[in-house]
């Protein structure tokens, strides 16, 4: 257990001195800047519902930019380490492709819960200094994302392993973008259709990343309240097994992968 | 006893037939060099002792367990031919890194690199990002690497490649002096004169084929001929004069 440890922290540490090395952290604090911008126009008109729809903008980038840094560091664990070659000293090392798959997932979770923790400590800091309070849906639309979050650099991690990486990243955030925003339509759009499309819309529908169940925006912005905690635990549950089920198809691709 | 055990190893890749039927062991305390052209399978060999691929048919024993178990790597040390370490750490932020995928604690990490560090002679660039480094000195951090959990075993894959004539004589002496600590070492190589100094024996590969494997001594009839002749012998004629 000690070693298990000892193994995790190291491949974590890595991820953050990555993101801070790289210069990856200049990156985020300009999309933190970019994020300033709507709120700092809080009610410009004194307007609430100009107040909202900033707000709206503000969650929109804040699910982008969580979008791109998740799949940015979910697909960057391995392809560098194949390029480099440094993938034969760490295989040689006491730890096994299973476990270094984990370890390297941390770290990249870790790394953008970091990242998004940072976008919305401006957006809940704006929105308290607007008068605003801290709310249980907002609690619940931030545990809802870090899941999101942790589910997309699955995603992305096991298309690392499958193809290229810029067809991965291609791939997985027009498959999870596409979900967030159409998913919820899928089941209708089948019936519009007929044999083998429908069905086909059908088997995408209860295979695909269902990006959109993470999506407590609308909640947020217009003060529906919060959500029945059965709701979010059924949520979190889909988002544990997805990221299982990715976590363990790429485990099984990188034992096989020749190297 | 026997660090190393291969037994009548093949490794096929489609239809190539990396290694063909190797079988050769290497005891406690012993230095192997391991020689052949490129393509030899002198690589493919060395990825089998590590674990990172199995052999199409035979087997492979390393330490006395199978290399693809985790725990049988533990005392493995391995550096290989060109590995361009993490531009963005620096050389005792990468013996951190390599020293807890190790297990190895805080402490312990510590005091190692610091021997090691001044040991490769990278004690006054550790702090400097690797990304700085030139070649020689990345195979310098690679050396340092594979010493970290002190292992009883060193697999180095081309050690000497893009060392320079004053490093290569500190790669040298560090061999000779991890050979006289009781550790053993297996390494590939094309530099002869260098295996021909270190090594108790050698093997000879050519297209996947072991054409030899002994003691140096045997092979060079104590002195009457240098490795040189005897491996140009070995892949022009398929066999020793």
């Amino acid at each position: 257990m000690k070693t298990f440890c000892l193994q995790m922290r190291a491949l974590v540490k890595l991820s953050f001195l990555e993101l801070w090395r790289r210069n990856d952290i200049f990156g985020l604090l300009i999309l933190g800047l970019a994020l300033m911008v709507p709120l700092s126009m809080a009610s410009p008109f004194g307007s609430e519902g100009a107040s909202r729809y900033l707000d709206e903008m503000a969650l929109l980038l804040i699910w982008g930019f969580s979008l791109f840094i998740a799949l940015g560091t979910g697909s960057r664990l391995f392809p560098p380490e194949f390029e480099s070659r440094t993938i034969f000293p760490l295989l040689a090392k006491p730890i096994s492709r299973g476990r270094l798959l984990f370890g390297k997932y941390l770290g990249a979770v870790a790394a953008t819960w970091s990242a998004l923790l940072f976008f919305y400590l401006l957006f809940v800091g704006s929105n308290l200094l607007r008068g605003g309070a801290l709310s249980m849906e907002l609690f619940q639309a931030v545990v809802l994302h870090l899941a999101f979050a942790a589910f997309a650099v699955s995603v992305s991690l096991l298309g690392s392993l499958l193809v290229t990486p810029s067809a991965n990243l291609t791939l997985s955030a027009g498959l999870l973008t596409s979900m967030f925003f159409f998913g919820r339509k899928l089941p209708s759009y089948a019936e519009t259709l007929s044999g083998a499309l429908s069905a086909l819309v059908k088997v995408f529908y209860a295979v695909g990343p269902h990006a959109e169940f993470f999506d407590m925006r609308q909640r947020l912005i217009h003060g529906w309240g919060a959500v029945e905690f059965n709701v979010i635990a059924v949520v979190l549950a889909y988002a544990a097994a997805y990221t299982l089920v990715c976590l363990t198809l790429a485990s099984f691709v990188l034992k096989r992968k020749r190297v | 006893m026997e660090v190393v055990k291969v037994e009548h190893v093949s490794r096929v890749f489609g239809e190539v037939m990396a290694v063909n039927d190797l079988t050769l062991t290497l005891n406690a305390g012993e230095v192997m060099g391991f020689l052949g052209t490129n393509g030899a399978g002198k690589t493919t060999t060395i990825k089998m002792l590590l674990g990172l691929i199995k052999p199409t048919e035979g087997t492979v024993s390393v330490m006395g367990g199978d290399p693809s178990d985790p725990q049988a790597r533990a005392r493995i040390g391995y550096m290989p031919e060109i590995a361009y370490y993490y531009p963005y750490l620096n050389a005792r932020e990468l013996l951190d890194f390599y020293g807890g995928i190790c297990g190895l604690d805080k402490k312990t990490i510590r005091s190692r690199a610091d021997v090691l560090l001044e040991k490769v002679g990278l004690a006054d660039a550790a702090k400097r990002p690797l990304k700085t480094y030139s070649k020689g000195m990345l195979q310098r951090a690679g050396i340092a690497q594979a010493l970290l959990n002190d292992p009883d075993l060193l697999v180095l894959d081309e050690p000497f490649t893009g060392l320079d004539p004053l490093a290569r004589i500190h790669f040298r002496e560090l061999m000779k002096e991890l050979r006289a600590a009781g550790k053993s070492i297996f390494f590939s190589s094309h530099e002869l004169g260098e295996t021909e100094l270190l090594c108790d024996k050698v093997a000879i590969m050519k297209k996947g084929h072991c054409f030899y494997q002994g003691p140096v001594k045997q092979l060079t009839g104590e002195g009457e001929k240098n490795l040189e002749r005897l491996f140009l012998d070995v892949l022009e004629k398929g066999e020793v004069k």
